[in-house]
Formats: C-alpha cells, sequence, structure tokens
C-alpha cells in the first residue's frame, strides 16, 4: 500500500504539451485494476504538503510497471516534472474502487480532455474479441488530443470519433454533440447489443453526458476529481454527493467510495 | 539494550505508549489498517461525533497551504445512534485506547452524548471538543469563552465515568484562560490544539477556495504555535496534557512532550506519511535510550526547569 517506486521513466509526451508520461516500477502493478489511483509524494520538503493523485493509465504485471499521464497544472505537478530517472517515488496505492469490467455487448467510452487517462486501463483490460469498444473523446484542440494520446487509439485500432471546441480536430463542439449523433445513428442501425458506459472528463462534462445517457436509458460509470488529503477514506475531505437509495443524500468519498460512481446516483450541484 | 518504559497514564487513561492519533485525521480506525495494526499505537481518536448524523460542508473541503492545509469537512458524521451500533463493536477489534471525540451545539447535546457512551466498553475516553459554535447563544463558540467551556465540561462530567479530556481551541488570546476553565469545570486531562481558522482565495476565480470560505489550518506550519500553547497549559494547570499540531516525526513530539505534554498526537502528517507514528514510537523509544531515560516519562515539561 506504500511503497518507494523506482521511476523507470518521466518524460514529457510532446514538447511543450505540459503532459509527461510517468512510469513506475514497483509493488503498485501487482494489484492495479484499471479506474484505480495513485496518491504520490512529489517532494521531500513540507512544501507543497499533500500528496497528489494521479490515475493509473496503464498497467503491467509481468514487469510489476504502471503507467501514469499527467499535466502540469501547479506547484506539485511541476515539481513532479522535475524527478529524474531512476529516482524513487513515494507512492500510496492503488487506490479506489475502479471501473467494471464488462465481459459482453459494447463499451461506450466518453473522455473529456485528460479524462482520457485512465479511460486507457479500460481500453487494455476489455477483452475486446468479446466487447466492441467505442470512444468518443472531446478536446479542446488538435494539440491536445495529440499530446494526450490519440496515436494510441490508433494504435490499439480502436473506433473512435473526435471533437474539438475550436474546430481543429474531428466535429466541431461539444462530446455531447457527439454523444447525441452517435446514439442516434447507433438507435437507426437498431443493434441489439447491451451498451455500457465510462466517462471521465470535468464536472461539466460528466454531468452533461450522464443525463443523455440516463434518459436514453443507458448505465454510466462516472470517474470524480476532488481535491484529497489522506487518499484512504480517513480524513472526508474529497466528498461527492449521492442519491442513495431511499431518496436521501449521502456523501461519499471519492478516494475510497469511488473515484467510479454510477451516474445515475451522483447529485451534481449539490449544497450544504 | 536496556528497555525503555514507553507507558504512560493521563489521569485515568492508561496508554501502552503516548503516541495516538488525531481526531478527523484517522476515520474509525480502520482505514489506515493496510498500512499496520493499529494496536501499535497508544490509542485513537475517532471523528467528532454528534447526536444527529451530519452531511457536513460542501465541497470544495480543503485547501493546500505553505507547510499546512485548510480543512471544512464539517463535522460530517454517522450521528450518535449509528457510531453506537455499527461502528463501536468494529472498534473494539483494535488493541488499543480508543477515544471518541464528542462535538456539540448545545449543552444537551454533550449531556447526550456522554450518557450514551458505554463505560464498560473499548472507549478508554472521551474527548469533548468545544470548538462548535454554541447555536443556543447566538453561535459563539464553546471554546472561546471560558465561562461557557467550563459549562460544557461540567455538564459533560455529570453525564460520564469515563476520563474527560477538553480539547482546547488555539482560536483565543490567553489559552490558559480556558485551560483553567476545563479545569475548573471537570476536565481529567487537556488536549491541544484543534485547528486555527485560515482562508485561501483562487487568485483565477478571485473566490475563496473552501466552499465554507473559511477552514481549519493544520500540519507543520501550526507547530510552534501548538507547542507555545502547550508550554503555557503545562506551567497553568496541573493537568496532563495531550499535546498536538503539526507532528510529523518523533522531534517534533520529543519538543511537546518536553514543552509538557505527557502524549502526543498525530493528525495531518498521516495523510502524508501513513507510518508517521510509528516512526515516532519507536523516535521516541531512541532518544530516551541515547540520553539515558528509563521512562519515556522521565522527560515531559523538562523544557520548564
Ligand atoms: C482520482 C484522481 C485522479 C487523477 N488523475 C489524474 C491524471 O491521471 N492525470 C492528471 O494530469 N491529473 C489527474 N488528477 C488531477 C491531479 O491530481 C491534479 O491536477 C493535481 O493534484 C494538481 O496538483 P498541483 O500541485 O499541480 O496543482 P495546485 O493547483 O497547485 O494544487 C493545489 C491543491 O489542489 C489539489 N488539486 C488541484 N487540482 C486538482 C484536481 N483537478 N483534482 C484533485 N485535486 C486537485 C492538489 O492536489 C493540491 O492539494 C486526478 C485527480 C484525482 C482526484
Ligand atoms: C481533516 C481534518 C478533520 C478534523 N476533524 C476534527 C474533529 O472532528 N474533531 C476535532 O476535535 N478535531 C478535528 N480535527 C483537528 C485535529 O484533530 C487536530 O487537532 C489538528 O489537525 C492539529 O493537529 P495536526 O496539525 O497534527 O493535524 C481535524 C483535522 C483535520 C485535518
Amino acid at each position: 500500500m506504500l511503497s518507494a517506486e523506482k521511476v523507470v521513466a518521466n518524460q514529457i509526451v510532446v514538447p511543450g504539451s505540459g503532459i509527461y508520461k510517468l512510469v513506475l516500477e514497483g509493488e503498485v502493478a501487482a494489484t492495479a485494476r484499471p479506474g484505480q489511483f495513485v496518491h504520490l509524494q512529489v517532494g521531500l520538503a513540507t512544501d507543497p504538503l499533500l500528496r497528489r493523485p494521479v490515475s493509473i493509465a496503464g498497467i503491467d504485471r509481468e514487469r510489476g510497471i504502471v503507467t501514469l499521464f499527467y499535466r502540469v497544472a501547479g506547484r506539485g505537478t511541476a515539481l513532479l516534472a522535475g524527478v529524474g530517472e531512476q529516482e524513487t517515488l513515494s507512492v500510496i496505492g492503488p487506490l479506489g474502487n475502479g471501473f467494471t469490467l464488462p465481459q459482453a455487448g459494447e463499451l461506450l467510452l466518453l473522455a473529456g480532455g485528460i479524462g482520457i487517462f485512465p479511460l486507457f486501463s479500460l481500453m487494455d483490460a476489455v477483452d475486446r474479441s468479446k466487447v466492441k469498444v467505442k470512444v468518443l473523446w472531446g478536446a479542446e484542440n488538435r494539440q491536445l488530443l495529440e499530446a494526450a494520446g490519440r496515436q494510441r487509439l490508433v494504435d490499439l485500432a480502436l473506433d473512435y470519433e473526435v471533437s474539438t471546441i475550436d474546430g481543429s480536430m474531428g466535429q466541431p463542439g461539444l462530446i455531447t454533440n457527439l454523444l447525441e449523433s452517435y446514439l442516434r445513428k447507433r438507435s437507426l442501425e437498431s443493434t441489439q447489443q447491451r451498451i455500457s458506459t465510462v466517462a471521465c472528463g470535468p464536472p461539466v462534462m460528466l454531468k452533461a453526458v450522464t443525463e443523455i445517457c440516463l434518459r436514453e436509458g443507458l448505465p454510466v460509470e462516472v470517474s470524480l476529481e476532488e481535491r484529497m488529503a489522506c487518499g484512504v477514506g480517513a480524513c472526508r475531505g474529497c466528498v461527492c454527493t449521492v442519491r442513495a437509495a431511499g431518496g436521501t443524500l449521502e456523501r461519499r468519498r471519492v478516494c475510497k467510495d469511488g473515484p467510479v460512481f454510477k451516474g445515475r446516483e451522483v447529485v451534481w450541484d449539490a449544497e450544504g | 539494550m536496556q528497555k525503555v518504559d514507553l507507558s504512560t497514564q493521563l489521569a485515568g487513561l492508561k496508554l501502552k505508549n503516548p503516541v495516538l492519533t488525531s481526531s478527523g485525521t484517522y476515520g474509525f480506525g480502520e482505514e489506515y489498517g493496510a498500512f499496520y495494526d493499529p494496536g501499535f499505537l497508544g490509542g485513537i481518536t475517532v471523528k467528532g461525533i454528534t447526536p444527529k448524523a451530519r452531511l457536513g460542508n460542501p465541497v470544495p473541503r480543503l485547501a493546500e497551504t505553505p507547510s499546512g492545509m485548510l480543512n471544512a469537512v464539517g463535522l460530517e458524521n454517522p450521528g450518535l445512534e449509528v457510531f453506537l451500533n455499527a461502528y463501536l463493536p468494529r472498534l473494539e477489534a483494535l488493541k488499543t485506547a480508543v477515544i471518541v471525540n464528542i462535538s456539540g451545539f448545545s449543552l444537551d447535546d454533550y449531556a447526550l452524548m456522554a450518557e450514551a457512551m458505554p463505560e464498560e466498553s473499548c472507549i478508554a475516553a472521551l474527548e469533548v471538543n468545544i470548538s462548535c459554535p454554541n447555536i443556543k447563544d447566538g453561535g459563539m463558540a464553546f471554546g472561546t469563552d471560558p465561562r461557557s467551556a467550563e459549562e460544557v465540561l461540567r455538564v459533560t462530567r455529570k453525564h460520564t465515568k469515563l476520563p474527560l479530556i477538553a480539547k482546547l481551541s488555539p482560536n483565543v488570546t490567553d489559552i490558559t484562560a480556558l485551560a483553567k476553565a476545563v479545569a475548573n469545570g471537570g476536565a481529567d486531562i487537556i488536549s491541544l490544539i484543534n485547528t486555527l481558522l485560515g482562508m485561501r482565495i483562487d487568485i483565477t476565480s478571485q473566490k475563496p477556495i473552501l466552499a465554507n470560505t473559511m477552514g481549519g489550518l493544520s500540519g507543520p506550519a501550526v507547530l510552534p504555535v501548538a507547542l507555545r500553547m502547550v508550554y503555557q497549559v503545562y506551567a497553568a494547570v496541573k493537568l496532563p496534557i495531550i499535546g498536538m499540531g503539526g507532528i510529523s516525526s518523533w522531534q517534533d513530539a520529543v519538543e511537546f512532550m518536553l514543552a509538557g505534554a505527557s502524549a502526543v498526537s498525530v493528525g495531518t502528517a498521516n495523510f502524508v506519511n501513513p507510518l508517521a507514528p510509528l516512526e515516532i514510537i519507536e523516535g521516541l523509544e531512541e532518544y530516551c535510550r541515547q540520553h539515558g531515560y528509563a521512562a519515556v516519562r522521565e522527560i515531559v515539561g523538562l523544557a520548564h526547569r
């Protein structure tokens, strides 16, 4: 659960993108599942104090390595970018519940921006001889899609569509448009395949795609992000709000009960 | 190698070693079980319990600060009944002293909870958190007014035979006035400090980071303030002290004990280094051995000589 992982690689993926690939060798890989995350200590001093949560994007059990992708967002991730190969990082993990792995039917993956990262591990894990995988991915622009790993989808020969807000690649606009048109097309083909949906991205995107999925009667899992302290469920800092069976509101810990939740349970704009 | 006696006793609270974990940072004692057996600890303190379940504050509840953090969890907890029925039985299995932190918004709240906590159970003591606003008296925190603080302890005392720990808020001008007040009210032990009120603003959105605007500061940043208060309280009252606030290493723990703490409690440091409490126990033992103390109790208050 707490280990010193060796940094096998820590490189920027495309110069200027601010997105890094971090490969860790150690104990985490042995038990990691798609959708889980690790809690990384980014410095040895007390400032910044807290660990940083990063999703597990790739798992190689045999070689004992996990791959993470992170975007430099502030001081902590900037420090992380400076960690050199062969150094060790203090890691807590794997943490969280992870995605449900479908055994049949269609798996529709919905990614907003760098929300694609945790979905990479799911693409790897799902048995594509039994499950049809489709990816819909919305981002700001082409540069982000390329830096965040579009080539990976090509290499995996995945069926995918993208949208960009500035129209520089794929369908111009938001992922919600992409999702609506895909579902329309799919209903015309009247496939009988069972479909399950997994979404990861910024909260506004998750809320919007969840509403569409629920309207269409599609089960949807969402991977949430929230500011975290302990990462193990002890401090209750990173909660989300869900509507429980009886209709009452309850708080759940994103780090321990999540980060993956059933979209239909999540109350998006909970107050008080 | 000479064996160091780590055991200690604070009034009616017997501990196998002087290292505890702090309320709100250690869940209900199970979360850190994946790292080590909590039975190694002197004791654990559970999240603050209120008579009724509380949803707590909206998110964001956390903000990082230089060498510290702010939290505004808002006392989210399952409430007294669920605590007694669901959590307490599981706490029985931990081989360590369990301290239950109770929080109230009226004197009746404290009375009710003290009465309900079984005296024949794993509960070794009650920690009375007096940092909550007193709703009936206009929302002023019990813990910042010596008279109300004394009243809370007096009322709680009437409803339990368990050792009572009064947990003091640092958001006061004179901590010794509060310490004397809770001593008069019937506290057996004093713990300090709770968090310091603070805030942060996001310069992009130009709004406070915390949904609650303000939150409690903890972590290494508060250590000197906490240490100073422990030192002052030790000189002012005779009650044993549990020192906390920013303790992350055995060196920090030694400082607190020299200042007058009979036991120390680890909070925020758990988030950074889950093994911190164990490393502190080992370090304290080694410090005593190196300096020729047969028992860790001997170093309490030495900085006052
Ligand atoms: C379960 C989970 C998985 C994640 N996976 C990834 C990933 O695979 N790749 C990636 O690039 N990012 C991921 N993030 C977001 C990442 O944790 C933040 O970008 C990072 O913590 C920012 O730290 P900073 O010091 O650079 O930024 P600062 O803004 O300086 O951080 C200040 C504080 O706020 C917290 N914080 C800031 N932004 C976020 C955020 N979006 N989510 C949670 N906490 C935040 C920090 O942890 C820190 O405590 C994930 C977050 C969560 C909760
Ligand atoms: C997330 C969090 C939740 C807390 N919840 C409580 C609580 O419920 N009751 C209480 O008396 N103190 C609570 N505290 C205060 C701690 O018990 C402790 O007094 C304080 O954090 C200072 O110690 P530290 O710097 O080692 O964390 C909480 C602290 C944190 C960080």
